[in-house]
């Protein structure tokens, strides 16, 4: 991994802890982000993702370790460090007595932004998220997801040069999520950095250019997504359609084919889980000839970033821990 | 690029201007949000009013010689009243996090509250003093005492109520009753009754511990009556008050952060 000291590094976290009171929240993560990545940080409940995001911020102090955003410390240079970072916070916190245009306008003050500047800017931001009929409405009249877009839109008046968004697409619809992560993609590609939280695999694996995957407040792994599936090489399977259901005693035979190490009932189908697909195929076969079931479809998914997800979570290994 | 960008915002000073113009800003959008909340109207207007009528009721005195009192009293609810509300409420809804999200300094954030509080003190203690000026008579005898006893009063009383919402909890309703609970008493150590030269010697010593004595003051002198510390004393004591309370504020906002 480059940019390995602060300096270098768009985000830097080294050794960051932090306890409410005996609550181990996070535990001594330590990441390097390059300027123009885009970092996932994905988790189940209570990882510690958006904890993390707030001491970025100086919102939440750390009880132990570093955070800088290019070389600043969160503490000691809070002002600087936030004049070029922006936030999207798990919760849309716009402000509700006042119109979508006024929140974007009066953010852009609290940024420094003369008045006809941050209205040019709000304008374009209430285009850019689809808001244009909404900027006369006060914003505790919009819907769920048009004021995640607004908060969105609030994140970015100052043009951040590094983005950390907590959850964004939770609550939007598929087309608003969509245009969303378009968005997200085309600043990065110009050289916006991104660290976003999630719980979405599938937009984890569209968006990151590399994930690190933390639990209970550790960081478990860090790759790119394609790795991290290669690194869960266990986790493959072959997935059976059957004829019919299959008897208990007949489900017990699926668990003893040769290689099989689990069985999930996904729908229609059974997922047998193997490090070798093929060895499990044949006895699969020689299984189902001994018998009368019958197989109407077959196929050998490769790992998802779900299966990555849930065996790493689940194993609560430390594959190290990101530099 | 992006390393001169960055370097380029570490160098350049956060000059007073632009931290008084986001002051401003979040000023004038609490003036939008709350001066017309009910809640405001009801603790900032109406209360301070109809207790000054409640106490006066039946004193046998000139109906002029209230007017520092109902002034003062007006001034000291009023200036009070925006931050404790608002400040609370935005921790509830967690809106006053948007405000940190900002590279805005808990000064200039501090600031902008208590601005916001003081401009509704000023409008709201202007009508007493006009009520009393037009319709009874009262002797305007020293235009500056009475314009420093409004605006240092302001400036300095508005910072009571941003301490008051940084020491209680983050509810509005606690920190209302808070407030409430020391309005009251403050009341009656301040002059606003009885004349601060009539008390006891222990009221006189009291009164010296609350900045609203000095309010009632510089008023009385400014509309002619006699007045005890004297104008001096009681400006350079609105200011070290507000001072104080302003810089213990923004110390108590810094604990924040856990
Ligand atoms: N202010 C707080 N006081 C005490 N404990 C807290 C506080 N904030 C978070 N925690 C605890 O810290 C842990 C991490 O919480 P955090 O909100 O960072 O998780 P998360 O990964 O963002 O979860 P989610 O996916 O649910 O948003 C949790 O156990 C949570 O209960
Ligand atoms: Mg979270």
């Amino acid at each position: 991994m480059t940019g390995d000291t602060a300096g270098e590094a768009a985000i830097y976290a080294r050794g960051l802890t932090k306890y409410f009171d005996s609550l181990l929240a996070v535990d001594h993560i330590s990441f390097s982000i390059e300027q123009g990545e885009l970092f996932g940080f994905l988790g189940p409940n209570g990882a510690g993702k958006t904890t993390t995001i707030r001491i970025f911020m100086n919102l939440t102090r750390s009880s132990e370790g570093t955070a800088t955003v290019y070389g600043m410390d969160t503490v000691r240079d809070t002002l600087a460090l936030k004049s070029v970072v922006g936030i999207v916070p798990e919760v849309s916190n716009v402000f509700p007595e006042i119109t979508a245009r006024s929140n974007l306008t009066f953010t852009g003050a609290l940024y420094g932004m003369g008045r006809r500047e941050s209205a040019s800017r709000a304008v374009e931001l209430l285009g850019m998220f689809g808001l244009e009929e909404h900027g006369g409405k006060k914003a505790g009249q919009l819907s769920l997801g048009l004021k995640r877009r607004l908060a969105i839109a609030m994140s970015m008046v100052h043009r951040p040069k590094v983005l950390f968004l907590d959850e964004p697409t939770s609550g939007l619809d598929v087309t608003a999520s969509r245009s969303i992560r378009e968005i997200v993609k085309r600043l990065n590609s110009e050289g916006v950095t991104f660290f976003l939280t999630t719980h979405n695999m599938e937009e984890a694996n569209q968006l990151c250019d590399r994930i690190a995957v933390i639990n209970r407040g550790k960081i478990i792994a860090v790759d790119t997504p394609g790795k991290l599936r290669r690194a869960a090489s266990e986790a493959q399977s072959v997935e059976v359609t059957l004829n019919r259901r299959p008897t208990a005693v007949e489900e017990a035979g699926l668990a003893g084919i040769d290689g099989v190490t689990g069985v999930a009932e996904a729908g229609e189908s059974y997922r047998l889980l193997t490090a070798d697909p093929e060895r499990t195929l044949r006895s699969l076969f020689r299984f189902l000839e001994a018998g009368d079931l019958a197989v109407s479809a077959v196929s050998t998914p490769g790992p998802t970033l779900e299966d990555v997800f849930v065996k790493l979570t689940s194993e609560e290994q430390d594959v190290g821990s990101g530099s | 690029m992006l390393e001169a960008a960055a370097s380029e915002v570490l160098l350049k000073k956060p000059g007073l201007v632009v931290g008084a113009r986001k002051s401003w800003a979040i000023a004038v959008k609490d003036m939008k949000i709350y001066y017309f909340k009910p809640a405001i109207l009801i603790f900032g207007a109406l209360f301070p009013v109809t207790i000054f009528f409640a106490f006066m009721m039946g004193r046998n005195v000139e109906a002029v010689t209230l007017f520092p009192g109902l002034i003062a009293l007006t001034l000291f609810f009023s200036t009070t009243t925006v931050a404790p509300f608002s400040i609370p409420w935005e921790r509830m809804t967690r809106t006053f996090e948007r405000l940190l999200f900002a590279p805005v300094s808990l000064t200039e954030l501090a600031l902008g509250k208590t601005i916001s509080s003081l401009v509704f003190g000023l409008v709201m203690s202007i009508v007493p003093l006009l009520i009393g000026v037009i319709f009874f008579g009262s002797d305007v005898a020293y235009v500056w005492a009475l314009v420093l006893g409004i605006v240092l009063g302001n400036a300095c009383i508005s910072n009571l109520g941003t301490l008051v919402s940084t020491v209680g909890s983050e509810t509005p309703q606690n920190v209302m009753l808070l407030l409430n609970l020391i309005r009251l008493p403050m009341m009656f150590i301040s002059g606003i009754f009885i004349p601060i030269n009539e008390l006891p010697t222990w009221g006189r010593v009291i009164s010296w511990f609350s900045p609203v004595s000095y309010v009632v003051d510089l008023l009385r002198r400014g509309l002619g009556f006699k007045d005890y510390f004297g104008p001096v004393t009681s400006s350079l004591m609105l200011v070290a008050f507000g001072l104080a309370m302003f810089a213990v504020s923004v110390w108590r906002m810094k604990g924040w952060n856990k």
